[in-house]
């Protein structure tokens, strides 16, 4: 069964998900077209991990409606099955076994001849620049490189969707930047990503899509630019309390952050003009990190 | 209600078989330390130490008597452990079920495949006390040793899936102390391992027939022996593993469905 090339990969509706009395998953609906990287962002206990485990066919959504390639993924065949790549949050390949190994058996479940296995390993050992440590045990490897291999696991039977779960969490600067360059060729090849972080520059980075999350509901979704235009219009000036007696910030955007005020502009010469000389403040272009906060609020959550 | 699963034999079931056969390999050493060199340290205490100290039993010397049992005991302790303590391991510590299940292998190609792969670790132990046994002149009838080596297979398959029904259960590693002592321990002295169980009084008579352990033993002794077989009563014994198998991976089935899936 061949799944059309511009229908949307993954289709949810009104998807929800009780445990007990927790309502996780209130009514989330998005849709992930063929060939682009969309970013589930929330915060902990968002509900995003409810969501990916439905994806994934490993919980049974309690209302609402998902499709992968067109198909609910409780009834996915193993045709469609293997063209899902799972990087799971937590790495757990197999430590007694090689590099080489755990591609080699990763392979096998999904049913691929030996002879093509032999073939694609080196490849993808090359591909997430392992090739040197294809002997070496898992356990023996950095936590960069544990990373990279999950990464290559996710990808031994060349699948059409790659989920990936905090793919950097974790990793110094040095790790993140080679991953997102893979993941930035994996788009190229026109795979479909979708990913969770808690780095919103490696959501701006990555997706063309974003979706944020909280409380098992999706808050808004675009593309970063939208969502910057949308919420924090462009510019960031945070200016240190107390706010000087002069200044009229009448019909501003603002937002009380306890020991600042933050203040949302389009046109940063505009409110530059409006801030009395004394006044102490910051200014920077808005990112994804605003908005997400300004959406999700500030408050700590539960649950690290 | 869905109906009761029984375990699958699929490419996927083998590549998970395959799989703990390459891990296996990497620990050979230990592996068969534990598998391979204890039980032929039972083999040596009993067949050396006890055999000495007793004459006849059932008519035959004590290391005629004491070898299927050994082999028996080799298999079931293998098993039981490779089904509970390690495949607890991949499946809670190291998340290997995990990383299985997010690939076409089904839960029960995987449980398939934890299951054959202890009866196999299990069949190595025996495998090993039949030939040392043997060597040592504890074996009056080769061929029927033979003959007795699927038997254990079948207790083998059964001992993985009652394992694996005791795993599915398993919320800590603590729990594995219940399994040991009330299951593992009175198969390995209830069950004629080193004596008859027409020893025991009644009641224990009774429920020493409820573990798959009598009931395999039952045969391979008959077997490496050389004594004659009741086919009524073999059949009998073979059709309890099977259907104790059935019935306790069925229930590791249902059971760990409801931890992987919601």
């Amino acid at each position: 069964m061949k799944h059309a090339r511009n229908e949307p990969v993954i289709e949810a509706e009104g998807l929800e998900k009780r445990y007990g009395t927790v309502h996780a998953v209130r009514g989330v609906s998005f849709t992930i077209p063929a060939g682009t990287c969309v970013g589930l962002l929330g915060p902990n206990g968002a509900g995003k991990t409810t969501t990916m485990r439905m994806i994934m066919g490993l919980s049974r959504p309690s209302a609402g409606r998902l499709r992968l390639f067109g198909v609910p993924p409780g009834t996915l065949g193993r045709d469609l099955r293997s063209r899902i790549g799972l990087v799971p949050q937590e790495d757990n390949l197999d430590p007694d076994l090689s590099v080489r190994q755990n591609l080699e058996v990763y392979g096998r479940y999904f049913g691929i001849p030996a002879a093509e296995i032999g073939e694609r390993v080196p490849k993808l050992l090359e591909f997430m620049q392992l090739a040197e440590r294809a002997e070496a045990r898992v356990m023996q490897l950095s936590g960069g490189m544990k990373r990279r291999l999950v990464i290559a696991r996710a990808l031994i039977a060349d699948p059409a969707l790659v989920i990936l779960d905090e793919p950097t969490t974790g990793l110094d600067p040095q790790a993140r930047v080679l991953i997102w360059r893979r993941l930035l060729d994996l788009k190229r090849q026109g795979k479909t990503l979708l990913l969770t972080t808690h780095y919103m520059d490696e959501a701006q980075r990555l997706c063309d899509r974003i979706i944020i999350i909280d409380g098992g509901r999706v808050l808004d979704e675009g593309t970063p630019q939208d969502l910057i235009g949308r919420h924090v219009r462009g510019h960031v000036f945070e200016v240190t309390k107390p706010l000087p007696p002069g200044f009229d910030d009448d019909g501003l955007e603002r937002e009380d952050i306890g020991d600042a005020v933050l203040y949302y502009a389009i046109d940063p010469a505009e409110l530059r003009r409006r801030l009395p000389a004394e006044a102490t403040y910051l200014h920077r272009t808005a990112n994804l990190e605003d908005v997400f906060l300004r959406l999700t609020g500030r408050s700590l959550r539960e649950g690290g | 209600m869905r109906a009761a699963v029984l375990p699958a034999l699929t490419r996927y079931t083998y590549a998970v078989w395959h799989r703990h056969t390459l891990v296996w390999r990497r620990l050979i050493w230990s592996s068969l330390t534990s598998n391979v060199i204890d039980p032929l340290i039972f083999l040596f205490a009993f067949g050396y130490g006890l055999g000495a100290v007793v004459d006849k039993i059932g008519g035959m010397d004590y290391l005629t008597f004491v070898v299927p049992g050994l082999m028996a005991h080799a298999i079931m302790f293998t098993t039981s452990f490779e089904a509970t303590i390690s495949a607890y391991a991949r499946f809670h510590l190291q998340r290997t079920w995990d990383a299985i299940l997010a690939t076409p292998v089904t839960l029960t190609e995987l449980m398939s495949g934890e299951m054959l792969w202890a009866a196999t670790k299990g069949m190595v132990s025996t495998t090993c006390v039949l030939t040392v046994g043997w060597l040592w002149g504890g074996v009056p009838d080769p061929a029927g040793a033979l003959l007795a080596l699927p038997v254990l297979a079948l207790g083998g398959i059964c001992f993985a899936s009652c394992a694996l029904a005791a795993t599915a259960h398993a919320k800590t590693w603590e729990f594995f102390a219940y399994f040991f002592t009330f299951w593992v321990t009175p198969m390995f002295v209830f069950s004629g391992v080193f004596f008859e169980v027409t020893r025991f009084p009644g009641f224990v008579q009774a429920l020493a027939w409820f573990l798959p352990m009598t009931h395999l033993i039952a045969v391979v002794r008959p077997l490496t022996v050389g004594a004659p077989l009741d086919a009524w009563a073999t059949l009998g014994h073979l059709a309890y593993l099977a259907a104790l198998s059935a019935a306790a991976f069925a229930l590791a089935r249902h059971r760990f469905g409801r931890r992987m899936f919601d």
